[in-house]
Protein backbone atom coordinates (compact mmCIF):
# COMPACT_ATOMS: atom_id res chain seq x y z
CA UNK A 1 0.00 0.00 0.00
CA UNK A 2 2.58 2.56 1.05
CA UNK A 3 6.05 1.17 0.46
CA UNK A 4 6.56 -0.29 3.90
CA UNK A 5 8.87 -3.26 4.39
CA UNK A 6 7.51 -6.81 3.93
CA UNK A 7 6.94 -8.69 7.18
CA UNK A 8 10.07 -10.84 6.92
CA UNK A 9 12.34 -7.80 6.50
CA UNK A 10 10.75 -6.14 9.53
CA UNK A 11 11.13 -9.32 11.59
CA UNK A 12 14.77 -9.72 10.59
CA UNK A 13 15.50 -6.04 11.34
CA UNK A 14 13.92 -6.05 14.81
CA UNK A 15 15.55 -9.36 15.70
CA UNK A 16 19.00 -8.21 14.52
CA UNK A 17 18.76 -5.02 16.62
CA UNK A 18 17.70 -6.91 19.75
CA UNK A 19 20.24 -9.73 19.47
CA UNK A 20 23.08 -7.34 18.58
CA UNK A 21 22.33 -5.15 21.61
CA UNK A 22 22.23 -8.15 23.94
CA UNK A 23 25.53 -9.49 22.63
CA UNK A 24 27.45 -6.20 22.62
CA UNK A 25 26.26 -4.79 25.94
CA UNK A 26 25.16 -7.92 27.83
CA UNK A 27 21.97 -6.02 28.64
CA UNK A 28 18.44 -5.62 27.30
CA UNK A 29 17.13 -2.33 26.02
CA UNK A 30 13.77 -0.88 26.90
CA UNK A 31 12.47 2.42 25.63
CA UNK A 32 10.03 3.04 28.51
CA UNK A 33 12.83 2.36 30.97
CA UNK A 34 15.07 4.82 29.10
CA UNK A 35 12.32 7.44 29.25
CA UNK A 36 11.84 6.81 32.96
CA UNK A 37 15.50 7.22 33.77
CA UNK A 38 15.98 10.29 31.58
CA UNK A 39 12.90 11.99 33.04
CA UNK A 40 14.23 11.36 36.56
CA UNK A 41 17.79 12.24 35.62
CA UNK A 42 18.65 14.09 38.83
CA UNK A 43 17.90 11.09 41.03
CA UNK A 44 19.48 8.66 38.55
CA UNK A 45 22.64 10.78 38.34
CA UNK A 46 22.89 10.87 42.12
CA UNK A 47 22.56 7.07 42.27
CA UNK A 48 25.23 6.67 39.61
CA UNK A 49 27.61 8.89 41.59
CA UNK A 50 26.95 6.82 44.72
CA UNK A 51 27.64 3.63 42.78
CA UNK A 52 30.92 5.09 41.49
CA UNK A 53 31.99 6.05 45.02
CA UNK A 54 31.14 2.59 46.25
CA UNK A 55 33.16 1.05 43.43
CA UNK A 56 36.14 3.21 44.42
CA UNK A 57 35.81 2.18 48.06
CA UNK A 58 35.66 -1.47 47.09
CA UNK A 59 38.78 -1.13 44.95
CA UNK A 60 40.58 0.53 47.89
CA UNK A 61 39.47 -2.24 50.26
CA UNK A 62 40.68 -4.90 47.81
CA UNK A 63 44.07 -3.18 47.53
CA UNK A 64 44.39 -2.95 51.34
CA UNK A 65 43.45 -6.61 51.68
CA UNK A 66 46.08 -7.59 49.11
CA UNK A 67 48.75 -5.48 50.84
CA UNK A 68 47.83 -6.96 54.23
CA UNK A 69 48.06 -10.48 52.87
CA UNK A 70 51.44 -9.72 51.30
CA UNK A 71 52.83 -8.22 54.52
CA UNK A 72 51.45 -10.64 57.09
CA UNK A 73 50.88 -13.69 54.95
CA UNK A 74 47.68 -15.24 53.76
CA UNK A 75 46.69 -16.56 57.21
CA UNK A 76 45.12 -13.23 57.95
CA UNK A 77 42.06 -12.32 56.09
CA UNK A 78 40.70 -8.87 55.63
CA UNK A 79 37.22 -8.15 54.47
CA UNK A 80 37.44 -7.78 50.72
CA UNK A 81 34.22 -5.91 50.36
CA UNK A 82 33.06 -3.24 52.79
CA UNK A 83 29.43 -2.91 53.60
CA UNK A 84 27.50 -0.65 51.30
CA UNK A 85 27.60 2.94 52.48
CA UNK A 86 24.38 4.18 53.97
CA UNK A 87 21.95 5.24 51.30
CA UNK A 88 23.60 3.61 48.31
CA UNK A 89 21.23 0.71 48.02
CA UNK A 90 18.30 1.57 45.80
CA UNK A 91 14.95 1.11 47.46
CA UNK A 92 12.11 -0.53 45.55
CA UNK A 93 10.66 2.89 44.93
CA UNK A 94 13.84 4.27 43.43
CA UNK A 95 14.89 1.47 41.17
CA UNK A 96 13.51 -0.60 38.38
CA UNK A 97 15.27 -3.77 39.42
CA UNK A 98 13.05 -6.36 40.98
CA UNK A 99 14.47 -8.56 43.74
CA UNK A 100 14.93 -11.57 41.52
CA UNK A 101 16.92 -9.57 39.01
CA UNK A 102 18.95 -8.05 41.81
CA UNK A 103 19.88 -11.50 43.06
CA UNK A 104 20.92 -12.37 39.56
CA UNK A 105 22.95 -9.18 39.35
CA UNK A 106 25.03 -10.33 42.27
CA UNK A 107 26.38 -13.24 40.30
CA UNK A 108 27.92 -11.23 37.53
CA UNK A 109 25.29 -9.46 35.47
CA UNK A 110 25.97 -5.83 34.59
CA UNK A 111 24.04 -3.04 36.24
CA UNK A 112 21.84 -0.50 34.51
CA UNK A 113 23.27 1.19 31.44
CA UNK A 114 24.72 4.65 32.17
CA UNK A 115 22.14 7.43 32.10
CA UNK A 116 23.73 9.26 29.18
CA UNK A 117 23.44 6.16 27.02
CA UNK A 118 19.70 6.05 27.67
CA UNK A 119 19.33 9.66 26.54
CA UNK A 120 21.40 8.82 23.47
CA UNK A 121 19.06 5.91 22.69
CA UNK A 122 16.01 8.19 22.65
CA UNK A 123 17.69 10.89 20.55
CA UNK A 124 19.00 8.27 18.11
CA UNK A 125 15.51 6.82 17.64
CA UNK A 126 14.42 10.27 16.44
CA UNK A 127 17.26 10.52 13.91
CA UNK A 128 16.73 6.93 12.74
CA UNK A 129 13.06 7.70 12.14
CA UNK A 130 13.95 10.96 10.40
CA UNK A 131 16.40 9.21 8.04
CA UNK A 132 13.79 6.56 7.23
CA UNK A 133 11.04 9.13 6.58
CA UNK A 134 13.23 11.35 4.39
CA UNK A 135 14.86 8.58 2.36
CA UNK A 136 11.53 6.83 1.74
CA UNK A 137 9.79 10.05 0.72
CA UNK A 138 7.22 9.77 3.52
CA UNK A 139 8.32 12.90 5.38
CA UNK A 140 5.58 15.55 5.42
CA UNK A 141 5.11 18.14 8.14
CA UNK A 142 1.48 17.90 9.17
CA UNK A 143 -0.81 18.97 11.96
CA UNK A 144 -2.96 15.84 12.00
CA UNK A 145 -2.26 12.13 12.62
CA UNK A 146 -3.25 10.96 9.16
CA UNK A 147 -6.39 9.53 7.55
CA UNK A 148 -6.52 6.47 9.81
CA UNK A 149 -6.72 8.51 12.99
CA UNK A 150 -9.21 10.91 11.35
CA UNK A 151 -11.51 8.10 10.24
CA UNK A 152 -11.23 5.74 13.21
CA UNK A 153 -10.75 8.06 16.19
CA UNK A 154 -11.62 11.69 15.52
CA UNK A 155 -11.34 14.45 12.94
CA UNK A 156 -11.77 17.22 15.49
CA UNK A 157 -8.38 18.86 16.26
CA UNK A 158 -9.22 19.66 19.89
CA UNK A 159 -10.49 16.15 20.58
CA UNK A 160 -7.40 14.78 18.82
CA UNK A 161 -5.07 16.71 21.15
CA UNK A 162 -7.01 15.58 24.22
CA UNK A 163 -7.02 11.93 23.12
CA UNK A 164 -3.33 11.95 22.19
CA UNK A 165 -2.44 13.40 25.58
CA UNK A 166 -4.70 10.94 27.42
CA UNK A 167 -3.35 8.04 25.36
CA UNK A 168 0.20 9.15 26.09
CA UNK A 169 -0.48 9.30 29.82
CA UNK A 170 -1.94 5.77 29.72
CA UNK A 171 1.10 4.54 27.78
CA UNK A 172 3.59 6.17 30.14
CA UNK A 173 1.80 5.12 33.32
CA UNK A 174 0.97 1.64 32.06
CA UNK A 175 4.41 0.75 30.75
CA UNK A 176 6.10 1.75 33.98
CA UNK A 177 3.51 0.00 36.12
CA UNK A 178 3.87 -3.16 34.03
CA UNK A 179 7.67 -2.83 34.10
CA UNK A 180 8.17 -2.67 30.34
CA UNK A 181 6.83 -1.86 26.90
CA UNK A 182 6.75 -3.44 23.47
CA UNK A 183 10.54 -3.33 23.15
CA UNK A 184 11.43 -4.38 26.70
CA UNK A 185 8.71 -6.94 27.41
CA UNK A 186 7.76 -7.62 23.78
CA UNK A 187 11.11 -8.16 22.10
CA UNK A 188 13.71 -8.58 24.84
CA UNK A 189 11.53 -10.24 27.48
CA UNK A 190 9.57 -12.57 25.19
CA UNK A 191 12.81 -13.35 23.37
CA UNK A 192 14.16 -14.61 26.70
CA UNK A 193 10.85 -16.41 27.41
CA UNK A 194 10.41 -14.54 30.68
CA UNK A 195 6.97 -15.42 32.08
CA UNK A 196 6.32 -11.84 33.21
CA UNK A 197 7.04 -10.53 29.71
CA UNK A 198 4.89 -13.20 28.03
CA UNK A 199 1.97 -12.30 30.31
CA UNK A 200 2.45 -8.53 29.92
CA UNK A 201 2.76 -8.76 26.12
CA UNK A 202 -0.34 -10.96 25.81
CA UNK A 203 -2.34 -8.55 27.98
CA UNK A 204 -1.26 -5.28 26.36
CA UNK A 205 -1.62 -6.68 22.88
CA UNK A 206 -5.01 -8.23 23.65
CA UNK A 207 -6.22 -4.96 25.17
CA UNK A 208 -5.01 -2.97 22.17
CA UNK A 209 -6.89 -5.38 19.87
CA UNK A 210 -10.11 -5.02 21.90
CA UNK A 211 -9.89 -1.21 22.07
CA UNK A 212 -9.05 -0.98 18.35
CA UNK A 213 -12.10 -3.07 17.46
CA UNK A 214 -14.22 -0.83 19.68
CA UNK A 215 -12.88 2.28 17.95
CA UNK A 216 -13.33 0.73 14.51
CA UNK A 217 -16.73 -0.95 14.82
CA UNK A 218 -18.52 0.70 17.73
CA UNK A 219 -17.34 4.24 18.43
CA UNK B 1 32.07 -4.59 25.24
CA UNK B 2 31.39 -3.01 28.62
CA UNK B 3 33.09 0.37 28.73
CA UNK B 4 30.94 3.45 29.02
CA UNK B 5 31.94 4.60 25.52
CA UNK B 6 31.18 1.22 24.00
CA UNK B 7 27.76 1.08 25.64
CA UNK B 8 27.08 4.63 24.44
CA UNK B 9 28.03 3.64 20.89
CA UNK B 10 25.83 0.53 21.08
CA UNK B 11 22.88 2.64 22.23
CA UNK B 12 23.37 5.16 19.43
CA UNK B 13 23.53 2.41 16.81
CA UNK B 14 20.55 0.63 18.34
CA UNK B 15 18.52 3.85 18.49
CA UNK B 16 19.26 4.73 14.88
CA UNK B 17 18.51 1.20 13.69
CA UNK B 18 15.35 0.95 15.79
CA UNK B 19 13.98 4.29 14.59
CA UNK B 20 14.81 3.43 10.98
CA UNK B 21 13.33 -0.08 11.17
CA UNK B 22 10.19 0.81 13.11
CA UNK B 23 9.46 3.67 10.72
CA UNK B 24 9.95 1.48 7.65
CA UNK B 25 7.75 -1.28 9.07
CA UNK B 26 4.98 1.29 9.51
CA UNK B 27 4.49 1.39 13.29
CA UNK B 28 4.40 5.19 13.14
CA UNK B 29 1.41 5.16 10.77
CA UNK B 30 -1.87 5.06 12.71
CA UNK B 31 -3.71 3.54 9.72
CA UNK B 32 -1.27 0.62 9.56
CA UNK B 33 -1.37 0.17 13.33
CA UNK B 34 -5.16 0.02 13.45
CA UNK B 35 -5.18 -2.44 10.54
CA UNK B 36 -2.78 -4.64 12.53
CA UNK B 37 -4.82 -4.53 15.75
CA UNK B 38 -8.06 -5.29 13.88
CA UNK B 39 -6.40 -8.08 11.85
CA UNK B 40 -7.20 -6.43 8.53
CA UNK B 41 -3.51 -6.66 7.62
CA UNK B 42 -1.20 -9.18 9.29
CA UNK B 43 2.05 -7.75 7.89
CA UNK B 44 3.11 -5.79 11.00
CA UNK B 45 1.84 -8.50 13.34
CA UNK B 46 3.98 -11.05 11.49
CA UNK B 47 6.96 -8.67 11.67
CA UNK B 48 6.67 -8.49 15.45
CA UNK B 49 5.91 -12.17 15.99
CA UNK B 50 8.59 -13.21 13.51
CA UNK B 51 11.13 -11.03 15.31
CA UNK B 52 10.27 -12.63 18.66
CA UNK B 53 10.61 -16.11 17.14
CA UNK B 54 14.03 -15.31 15.66
CA UNK B 55 15.18 -13.75 18.96
CA UNK B 56 14.06 -16.81 20.96
CA UNK B 57 16.03 -19.11 18.62
CA UNK B 58 19.09 -16.81 18.57
CA UNK B 59 19.19 -16.41 22.35
CA UNK B 60 18.85 -20.17 22.79
CA UNK B 61 21.62 -20.89 20.29
CA UNK B 62 23.93 -18.22 21.71
CA UNK B 63 23.08 -19.19 25.29
CA UNK B 64 22.24 -15.61 26.22
CA UNK B 65 21.66 -15.18 29.93
CA UNK B 66 17.98 -15.53 30.89
CA UNK B 67 17.01 -13.04 33.58
CA UNK B 68 14.26 -14.11 35.94
CA UNK B 69 11.16 -12.00 36.31
CA UNK B 70 8.39 -11.87 38.84
CA UNK B 71 4.74 -11.31 37.88
CA UNK B 72 3.90 -8.60 40.42
CA UNK B 73 0.56 -6.92 41.06
CA UNK B 74 1.24 -4.08 38.61
CA UNK B 75 1.89 -6.19 35.50
CA UNK B 76 -1.66 -6.88 34.33
CA UNK B 77 -3.24 -3.49 35.24
CA UNK B 78 -0.23 -1.73 33.72
CA UNK B 79 -0.43 -3.79 30.53
CA UNK B 80 -4.18 -3.04 30.23
CA UNK B 81 -3.52 0.71 30.55
CA UNK B 82 -0.65 0.51 28.07
CA UNK B 83 -2.70 -1.44 25.52
CA UNK B 84 -5.56 1.05 25.79
CA UNK B 85 -3.24 4.03 25.37
CA UNK B 86 -1.42 2.38 22.44
CA UNK B 87 -4.69 1.73 20.59
CA UNK B 88 -5.95 5.28 21.16
CA UNK B 89 -2.82 7.33 20.53
CA UNK B 90 -0.98 4.95 18.21
CA UNK B 91 2.16 5.24 20.27
CA UNK B 92 4.16 2.95 22.51
CA UNK B 93 7.05 4.86 24.13
CA UNK B 94 9.28 4.77 21.01
CA UNK B 95 6.61 5.37 18.38
CA UNK B 96 5.71 9.02 19.12
CA UNK B 97 9.39 9.88 18.60
CA UNK B 98 9.29 8.17 15.22
CA UNK B 99 6.00 9.89 14.39
CA UNK B 100 7.45 13.34 15.12
CA UNK B 101 10.49 12.42 13.04
CA UNK B 102 8.12 11.54 10.19
CA UNK B 103 6.44 14.96 10.39
CA UNK B 104 3.39 14.12 12.55
CA UNK B 105 3.65 17.18 14.81
CA UNK B 106 0.64 16.31 17.05
CA UNK B 107 2.66 13.33 18.29
CA UNK B 108 4.55 15.89 20.39
CA UNK B 109 1.41 15.93 22.55
CA UNK B 110 1.67 12.14 22.90
CA UNK B 111 5.29 12.52 24.03
CA UNK B 112 4.25 15.05 26.68
CA UNK B 113 1.52 12.63 27.78
CA UNK B 114 4.01 9.74 28.02
CA UNK B 115 6.35 11.90 30.12
CA UNK B 116 3.50 12.93 32.44
CA UNK B 117 2.35 9.30 32.76
CA UNK B 118 5.83 8.04 33.61
CA UNK B 119 6.36 10.71 36.27
CA UNK B 120 2.86 10.09 37.60
CA UNK B 121 3.52 6.36 37.88
CA UNK B 122 6.70 6.85 39.90
CA UNK B 123 4.92 9.30 42.18
CA UNK B 124 1.87 7.04 42.61
CA UNK B 125 4.06 4.02 43.21
CA UNK B 126 6.05 5.78 45.89
CA UNK B 127 2.92 7.10 47.58
CA UNK B 128 0.35 4.33 47.15
CA UNK B 129 1.39 1.13 45.34
CA UNK B 130 4.85 0.40 46.76
CA UNK B 131 5.51 -2.10 43.99
CA UNK B 132 8.95 -3.33 43.04
CA UNK B 133 8.09 -3.22 39.37
CA UNK B 134 11.09 -4.69 37.62
CA UNK B 135 12.31 -3.31 34.35
CA UNK B 136 12.63 -4.17 30.75
CA UNK B 137 15.72 -2.04 30.45
CA UNK B 138 18.25 -4.11 32.36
Amino acid sequence: MSGYWPWWAGAAGLALITVNYALTTERSFGVSSAWDRVLHWRRERRLEQMDEEFTDERALADALAAATAEHFGTGLTAPAVPPAPYGTSRSPLETDVDPTVREDAQVGSPGPAPLVTQAALLVSIFFGGLIAAVTSGRFHLRFDMGPGFRNVVTANPTTMVILLFAGGVLVGFGTRLAGGCSSGHGLNGCGRLRPVSLVATAVFFGTAVAVSFLLWKVI
Amino acid sequence: MRTRGAILLANIITGLALGYTVSNIGFGDYTELNRMFTFQDLRMLLSFAGAVLIIVCAFALLRVRRTPGRIHAGVIPGAVLFGTGWAISGGCPAIPIVQVAGGYLPALVTIVGVAVGIRLCRWANARYFHLDRGSCGL
